[in-house]
């Protein structure tokens, strides 16, 4: 696998390792086979409530229901990515997904099961507006990603006003 | 799916020649007189000329064959099969994203279908800085002629949409020249879902008019089949090396296909025509190959307006302004030129800033939403020399690009411009796509806001949907890849027929500018390989 591509950007590979705390090899992956592993899935779902927050559903259940078939569209969009992608969102996501990737990267002190939604979102407006080029380039990754994922769907479009296609 | 006529299916059903993916497996080797590696604007045109010229031709296209049938006007199922990175590709630093067409028929396939003669002040400056001196407009027009004959370009007489009629009356009440767009389509639906390939076949793409008139003289089309290298051999070129690929552009099987030919085209699109000829090795004596690649540069602005605007309906580009290309010098301050963009779901949140609160409120206001884009014209002076193409580990390509002050001084600019036009066409407010703007009001205050934006990489939003150079062609060796035929400087039996061979950024949509000149080199080509004059139209 390789590794080195978002890394190479931005930081030194060296220097973010070091700030991770360790080698990649050793922390949980958050891509397998071109899918979030549950690690990687929640990260995905952690950004998701913040930057959708207004547009999920208010409702717990149906909440939780949402992000769930989003992050399976998730899946769908990183699988139809070239490998080279691929490798770079499974390195983003296995940084991430490691309480020293995390806290580097990011800044986030909170797990991610556990970060509330402001919390997140505050993270995410750092990232945004941060002088360094890594992490600005994170945060575009995430809320591509996941922007990218959740309007593909049509059951997204009431909500914004979009009818879809025209029969033709 | 769509009920209209497929013409892709029937000409497969009449028993075209295409393998690769779902069409056959690949043979180990294949010879024929011509290989042309890509199958958009250039290799289209190339593959029509020559396969009339009677030359045996294997077009090699890394995409699928996807056709109206497939085009069902959805995003999700879109960008992952007709689009380079599945629409993602980004440049080195992430800083551009840009949309690139990876299907057959290339970027013509998912094109928005404007059509512009290539400028004259273009041509000049390539005459003068290129030593060009054949590419004048009288030389060019009878080509361009010929292939807006064949492709149905003109003018489109339907009223513009809302999104692109806000630009034509913000430009119109400020007294700023704008104009009707010329496109290449014929019985057009006005749709709008052009980017996500044409439903009815009314786009006159490489994929509905020269491929299948090739393929119907006995062309061979190789699809999902990546051009891995060239194999040379002194001066020349003697074969083609393939791989099979997935939808995804991974390899999906085990061994090589070899397009053995007399002649090769590259017609890959800029960005890849150059990483083909990196990854083989070509010479490159004077360290041209891959450097000045040009991207157009595009910044956008969104405005909301009290009215509905519905900018995914109707003829997504149909209005444009050339006023801000002709207030410098060429060689001066970057221009630009403005035009409209189609706004659909995922491309358009993914542009619109924010998160949250904020995202929901643009989300929200969707359907009044109005954009404008500036296309700044890159490569035209000594601090736009554009981006170089080199290889990832994997040897697929990676573009850097860097933004320079230069850039972003004419980006902020284009902000302004637009937003004074939005403004007086009526908008509530104008948002200029950058990550530190917030919506602004009144032109006081757009003006204000602008001047204090930080222009800066990853905070202004920059896109691109033109790839062009890296193969430049020039008058001499020292300054570009290609000769003034098309021909490949060291490698005898090379040509280049696609955008890669601009040797700046062309100051318009491109798509016109490479059925011109490739219909001019092919014609060329077809005589001097065939014995034979051919015409495209």
């Amino acid at each position: 696998m390789k590794r080195r591509t978002l890394l190479a950007v931005g930081l030194g590979a060296g220097t973010l390792l070091a700030l991770a705390g360790g080698t990649l090899a050793l922390l949980r992956p958050g891509l397998s086979g071109g899918r979030l592993t549950p690690a990687g899935r929640e990260v995905f779902a952690a950004v998701a409530r913040a930057v959708l927050d207004g547009l999920l559903p208010a409702d717990e259940v149906a909440r939780e229901q949402a992000v769930q078939a989003h992050l399976a569209r998730l899946d769908a969009t990183i699988a139809g990515m070239p490998p080279a992608l691929q490798a770079e969102i499974d390195e983003l996501a296995t940084l991430l997904a490691s309480a020293p990737g995390r806290l580097a990267l990011t800044g986030l002190s909170s797990a991610w099961p556990q970060a509330g939604v402001a919390e997140v979102q505050a993270m995410l407006q750092r990232l945004r507006t941060s002088s360094l080029s890594l992490r600005q380039q994170v945060y575009h990754a995430l809320r591509n990603l996941t922007n990218g994922a959740y309007f593909a769907d049509a059951s997204t479009w009431p909500a914004i006003g979009y009818p879809g296609p025209r029969p033709v | 799916m769509s009920s209209q006529p497929d013409p892709i299916q029937a000409g497969l059903e009449r028993g075209w020649k295409v393998l690769g993916g779902p069409h056959g497996a690949l043979p180990a080797s294949i010879s024929c007189d011509v290989a042309i590696v890509g199958s958009g604007a250039g290799a289209g045109i190339t593959a029509d000329l020559l396969s009339a010229a009677g030359l045996s031709v294997v077009l090699i296209e890394e995409g699928p064959l996807r056709s109206s049938r497939d085009f069902n006007q959805i995003e999700a199922e879109a960008y992952p099969t007709l689009y380079q990175d599945s629409a993602n590709r980004q440049t080195a630093d992430k800083a551009i994203s840009i949309l690139q067409g990876r299907c057959v028929g290339g970027s013509t396939t998912v094109n928005w279908t404007s059509s512009f003669r290539t400028p004259s002040d273009t041509l000049q400056y390539w005459r003068e800085r290129f030593e060009l001196p054949g590419l004048t407009d009288d030389a060019l027009s009878p080509w361009f002629l010929q292939a807006e004959q064949r492709l149905s370009i003109g003018p489109w007489l339907v009223p513009p949409n809302a999104n692109n009629d806000r630009l034509r009356l913000g430009a119109a009440r400020l007294g700023i020249s704008a104009a009707a767009i010329p496109r290449n389509v014929k019985a057009c639906w006005n749709l709008g879902s052009c980017g996500m390939g044409c439903p009815v076949n009314a786009k006159q793409s490489m994929l509905v008019t020269t491929i299948p008139a090739a393929l119907d003289r006995g062309a061979t089309l190789l699809v999902q089949t990546r051009a891995e290298r060239l194999e040379i051999d002194g001066e020349a070129v003697r074969a083609v090396v393939c791989v099979p690929v997935a939808i995804n552009g991974g390899v999906s099987g085990p061994g090589t296909t070899r397009v053995q030919a007399r002649h090769i085209v590259v017609a890959g699109g800029a960005v890849n025509s150059p990483a083909l000829l990196l990854r083989s090795k070509a010479p490159d004596p004077h360290d041209r190959l891959g450097r000045r690649t040009f991207l157009h540069p595009v910044v956008a602005s969104t405005a909301i307006f009290a009215e509905p605007i519905e900018g995914w309906q109707g003829a997504p580009q149909t209005i444009y302004s050339d006023h801000f290309l002709g207030v410098a010098p060429i060689d001066g301050p970057i221009g630009y030129k403005l035009e409209a963009p189609p706004l659909h779901p995922v491309q358009s949140s993914i542009s619109l800033a924010g998160f949250g609160a904020d995202m929901t409120r643009a989300m929200k206001d969707f359907p009044r939403t109005q954009a404008v884009l500036a296309l700044l014209r890159d490569g035209f002076h000594e601090q736009s020399p554009g981006g170089r193409v080199a290889l990832r580990s994997d040897g697929s390509p990676l573009l850097d690009y860097p933004l320079t002050d230069f850039i972003f001084e004419g980006a902020r600019r284009a902000l302004l411009s637009m937003a004074e036009i939005q403004f007086a066409a009526g908008a509530l407010s104008v948002t200029p796509m950058h990550e530190m703007a917030a919506p602004t009001h009144s032109w006081a205050e757009a003006r204000q806001a602008i001047g204090a934006l930080p222009m800066k990489r990853y905070l202004t939003r920059v896109l691109s949907a033109h790839v062009m150079g890296g193969c430049g062609m020039a008058g001499r060796p020292e300054l570009g890849v290609t000769q003034p035929d098309g021909r490949h400087w060291q490698l005898k039996n090379l040509s280049i027929h696609d955008g890669s061979l601009f040797p700046t950024s062309i100051g318009a949509n491109p798509q016109l500018s490479i059925y011109g000149l490739v219909n001019m080199l092919a014609s060329g080509l077809a005589r001097e390989l065939g014995g034979k004059s051919v015409a495209l139209a």
